[in-house]
């Protein structure tokens, strides 16, 4: 009897302590968060994720038990993807009116944003694993994990590479759009949501509802785009 | 609540279509990506859904970061070939994202002169 009991607890405590862990984690991260009037340095997930290696350090807890017992989280992601179609829905009947500039803005800076970004790879020397694993990173993160499995990367590292370009971005973005004088709201928010994704998004949501609307509308177009000519030319930079 | 069982529900029948999408026609595309995809045109064309949809898409998309964690945590056991790397991985990042964000600035600007 007693037996049973404690095998039925190891048994539950295997599979929900990961589990627990993330997301008391984040939490605690995500109210720090807001109560710091919401610092980009401060970002939850900045925070939560080294929080979360300690305690795992702590508790003698492995990578593999930690991320099977977080699968609820990792397949929440395929609904989180699809769920952008809301917000882009509503953006799409701003579309007509600025069309040729949206389209040559969104299509050529999502071309360059990506293709620098392998170039500068190749430039540095980084292997090919490392290429594979950042040629997504300007792209929103549900998409890009995807993404980034179809092409053979490696989704951790990404993950950090779109955290941190997300981060780079919106702290840059001030001053240049100051230097460049780009001081239309909606262009900051589809320069902010192609280059910076879910972090530019919620920081052009600061400046003006309709430069967050802009930003993502700038993000959903930009995922889609990426993940048409991405996986179709990434062969021309591996060897 | 209501709302967000079948809000998910809805989302997680699209992600399913998607990956069944891209399995028929071998679209090198994720699965969820073509169900987003199938979501905004039936949105664009009927708003009927977009009620039921409202509630379970802002909770997701309010909270994604979570979602993120375990994969980010990941980045601590990446071992060390990789994380030698770290510091040009780094540079490379911030030089791109300025790079490319410079670029939609004159692209922006140059596109809106010759509409003028």
């Amino acid at each position: 009897m007693i037996e049973m009991a404690v095998q039925q607890w190891q048994l539950i405590s295997g599979t929900s302590w990961p589990l627990m862990l993330t997301i008391s984690g984040f939490a605690v991260c995500f109210w720090f968060y807001q109560r710091c009037g919401q610092r980009s340095l401060l970002h939850p997930l900045l925070i939560a994720t080294p929080l979360i290696y300690l305690a795992m350090r702590l508790i003698e807890l492995d990578f593999s038990t930690y991320y099977q017992g977080n699968g609820v989280l990792n397949w929440l992601l395929g609904p989180a993807t699809v769920a952008l179609a809301v917000p882009l829905s509503h953006q799409l009947r701003q579309l007509p009116k600025l069309f040729k500039p949206l389209t040559a803005a969104l299509l050529l800076g999502g071309l360059f944003a990506t293709f620098i970004n392998l170039l500068l790879i190749k430039l540095f020397g980084l292997s090919d694993t490392i290429l594979l694993s950042l040629a997504a990173k300007s792209v929103t993160s549900p998409i890009a994990i995807g993404l980034t499995q179809q092409i053979g990367g490696l989704a951790s590292l990404l993950a950090v590479a779109t955290m941190v370009t997300g981060l780079i971005g919106i702290v840059v973005a001030r001053s240049l759009f100051r230097m460049t004088n780009i001081d239309d709201d909606r262009w900051q928010g589809v320069i902010l949501g192609v280059t910076a994704h879910a972090i530019g998004t919620a920081k052009a949501f600061e400046t003006s509802p309709r430069c967050g609307a802009f930003a993502t509308l700038g993000m959903g177009i930009n995922g889609i785009w990426t993940s048409l000519f991405l996986p179709a030319s990434i062969g021309l930079f591996i060897r | 609540m209501k709302k967000l069982a079948i809000g998910l529900l809805i989302l997680v029948l699209f992600q399913w279509l998607g990956e069944l999408g891209v399995r028929v026609f071998k679209l090198p595309i994720p699965g969820a990506l073509l169900g987003m995809i199938f979501l905004l045109i039936l949105l664009s064309v009927n708003k009927s859904l977009l009620p039921w949809l409202e509630t379970a898409s802002s909770q997701l998309i309010r909270y994604i970061a979570l979602l993120f964690v375990p994969i980010t945590t990941g980045a601590f056991f990446l071992g060390p070939t990789i994380s030698n790397d770290m510091p040009t991985i780094l540079a490379v990042l911030a030089i791109a994202t300025v790079l490319a964000q410079w670029f939609m600035a004159i692209i922006i600007k140059s596109v809106n002169a010759a509409d003028d």
